[in-house]
């Protein structure tokens, strides 16, 4: 009994002293996994005198919920860029003092005017660029043409999968036919519906997570998928190459912001700015496999990644490729068809 | 537990007569905490899921203030038709296998010897030790195109090159099978256990052969554990999520996908009660005939009238 009071005690003091100890300010990061380097985040903490803490979302819906919910604390957050737009709308975003982020200037003025929901860059700062393209297994199948039209043809046994996401898959099939994948259009709808439904037909799986295990393991010939997943699998496989169909993918991109009520408005803004220094931003680029829009930073890049195109999305795939938007109330046409392919 | 216990008379009912009060004290104290679990944990949710099906849906993923019929009408038409079917069919072919496996090892268990009985229990509850979700990646393993198994398949010839165990309606089968089956061999042998198996010998020396007296006494004598068995396999199944989604291919969208996803990728609350409720709705139908129906007799009669039956012709 004694025993159990000494260890309750010590417990006790332990809590005390954990949650009064540190003076230093702490910084809450909610944010994708690996999705920074960690050394530069150490570096941070050392050179500012602070306390990073980083929790993860897996989902842009998740993590709107939670913080709808309220009370979250958080000071930085890196949603994609149509959930920056919503949380925009509703007021949950405050604007940054770019004072404090001099290194702003150095985000390519091509990718603000083309991409970027605030060009302003006060709501929102872009950190990483990534496409969903396809990963396919060399030794099996050889040499395969720059096209979504390989899900055309039953010759790889049934051993493909496709994203299980609305957008991105009726997308690659309008990308397919040469259409927007943010058309409204009914008739060209329709005509990627009659696509994925051949498609469909030499595909074993809609996937969104185990296409990375299943490709490595041989499960699968050939997947679409997010660009960063793709090429950890691809270090580790030998065997795997990319592809990217020359009619264009979709683009999207996560960006810095501020929740309204972030407790370290100013130590975050330090960090994006520090983050945003173009030989960091390189180093995080390295360690992501996702692509900054700065130019700046591609000098920092290792020799071996300067030119090639697991960084810099070659320029006429780029021109041909699209952020996927909010559609508001004509998503309902998507999410018809998307039933339908299901139902099928 | 032995489901046999819920059949027993309430004890207020055996007891001497005690006064009504402080009986009708100790019964509704004894049932409260299960009430309020109940109440909370099932009723409020139910109902509330039951309340947001006939809500407006708002674009960034809310629930609107208004009501509406048309979520609840739109459940009905044809995409979702085709999915209830499919959800529908799964769920018997999964517990008629069930079923159709668990009654002859039910059997075999009860006729062992009491020594091995337990053991052979064991045998059955075991796999229940290990995550659920674990069981179902060892199941994508097994299955895998150059797992053992298919491996095997092949180069004997059984199945050919070009069908895969992985990723269609009969993996989903196959491993919804394997994971309800315990629960379905588990009250069988209750049943069995209690039945009387001097009746199987009556009919015998009645003149009925092997596998008549099987079908006409044995099986209606078991009739409860089979009940018990097939609700407890058909209404899981009828709400299966994981399976599918897991060792499913690209035309296995069951009810329970269908809700998820509406739930969460197209943030349309409204729209996933509503199918919530049509689901809920499919699954009281079997429980209510069964509560209404003959569910409440007593198991062996059937199999002594039966009896009756076959000494009288």
């Amino acid at each position: 009994m004694k025993k159990i009071a000494a260890y309750l005690c010590a417990f006790a003091a332990l809590v005390c002293l954990s949650a009064c100890g540190p003076s230093k300010p702490t910084l809450r990061l909610y944010t994708w996994s690996d999705y920074l380097d960690l050394d530069l985040v150490k570096e941070f903490e050392q050179k500012f005198d602070c306390k990073v803490v980083i929790d993860c979302f897996d989902s842009n819906e998740m993590m709107y919920a939670k913080i709808k919910a309220g009370g979250s604390g958080y000071d930085i957050i890196q949603p994609t860029t149509y959930m920056v737009k919503i949380m925009a709308e509703q007021n949950m975003l405050q604007p940054m003092n770019l004072d404090n982020i001099p290194n702003a200037k150095y985000i390519d003025k091509s990718y603000i005017d083309r991409f970027a929901y605030d060009k302003t860059l006060k709501l929102s700062i872009p950190y990483m660029i990534g496409y969903a393209c396809i990963a396919y297994n060399k030794k099996q199948l050889g040499q395969i043409p720059d096209t979504w039209g390989v899900y055309d043809t039953d010759k790889y046994g049934k051993r493909l999968t496709l994203l299980n996401d609305m957008r991105e898959t009726i997308g690659a099939a309008l990308k397919y036919k040469g259409y927007s994948l943010n058309t409204r259009s009914d008739k060209e709808l329709a005509e990627a519906k009659e696509v994925l439904l051949r498609w469909k037909k030499n595909v074993s799986r809609l996937e969104n997570e185990a296409y990375k295990g299943g490709i490595a393991s041989g499960e699968f010939y050939l997947v679409q998928g997010y660009k960063g997943d793709l090429f950890q699998v691809l270090d580790e496989n030998k065997d795997l190459d990319f592809m990217l169909p020359r009619e264009g993918m979709s683009l999207s991109c996560d960006d810095w912001v501020i929740p309204v009520g972030a407790p370290n408005k100013e130590l975050a803004e330090k960090f994006i700015n520090f983050m945003l220094e173009p030989a960091n931003n390189a180093k995080n680029m390295v360690f992501t496999m996702y692509t900054a829009p700065m130019e700046e930073a591609m000098k920092y890049l290792p020799d071996d990644l300067k030119n090639s195109n697991k960084i810099r999305l070659p320029k006429e795939i780029m021109e041909k490729s699209e952020m996927i938007e909010d559609l508001g109330d004509d998503n309902a046409k998507y999410i018809k068809i998307w039933d339908e392919i299901k139902a099928d | 537990m032995n489901p046999a216990d819920t059949t027993a008379k309430p004890s207020s009912l055996t007891h001497a007569p005690s006064p009504i009060g402080r009986g009708k004290f100790c019964e509704v104290s004894l049932t409260l905490p299960s009430l309020l679990w109940l109440l909370f944990f099932f009723a409020v949710p139910a109902a509330m899921v039951f309340a947001i099906a006939f809500k407006t849906a708002d674009s960034s993923g809310g629930i609107g203030s208004s009501w509406t019929l048309e979520t609840i009408v739109e459940v009905f038409n044809f995409n979702y038709a085709r999915i209830m079917w499919r959800t529908v069919w799964v769920s018997f072919a999964v517990t008629a296998i069930c079923l159709l496996l668990a009654v002859p090892v039910g059997y075999w268990i009860s006729r062992q010897d009491k020594k091995y009985k337990n053991w052979l229990l064991l045998l059955v509850v075991i796999p229940l030790w290990t995550n659920f979700l674990i069981r179902i990646f060892a199941w994508r393993l097994l299955l895998h195109p150059d797992g053992i198994i298919r491996t095997a398949l092949v180069s004997i010839g059984i199945i050919p090159e070009d069908v895969f165990l992985l990723n269609n309606m009969t993996a989903v089968i196959i491993v919804s099978v394997y994971t309800h089956l315990s629960f379905a061999i588990l009250p069988i042998y209750a049943a069995s256990e209690r039945f009387d198996f001097s009746l199987l010998e009556a009919a015998r020396d009645l003149g009925a052969g092997r596998f008549r007296a099987f079908c006409l006494i044995y099986l209606p004598g078991i009739k409860r554990g089979i009940i018990t068995a097939f609700l407890i396999v058909f209404i899981p199944a009828l709400g299966s999520y994981a399976i599918p989604d897991l060792v499913g291919g690209i035309d296995c969208e069951l009810l329970g996908n269908k809700i998820a996803f509406r739930a969460m990728a197209n943030r349309n609350l409204p729209e996933a009660a509503a199918i919530s409720v049509v689901l809920a709705c499919m699954i009281a139908i079997p429980f209510i005939a069964f509560v209404f129906g003959g569910g409440r007799k007593r198991a062996d009669g059937g199999a002594r009238a039966e009896t009756e039956a076959i000494s009288r012709q």
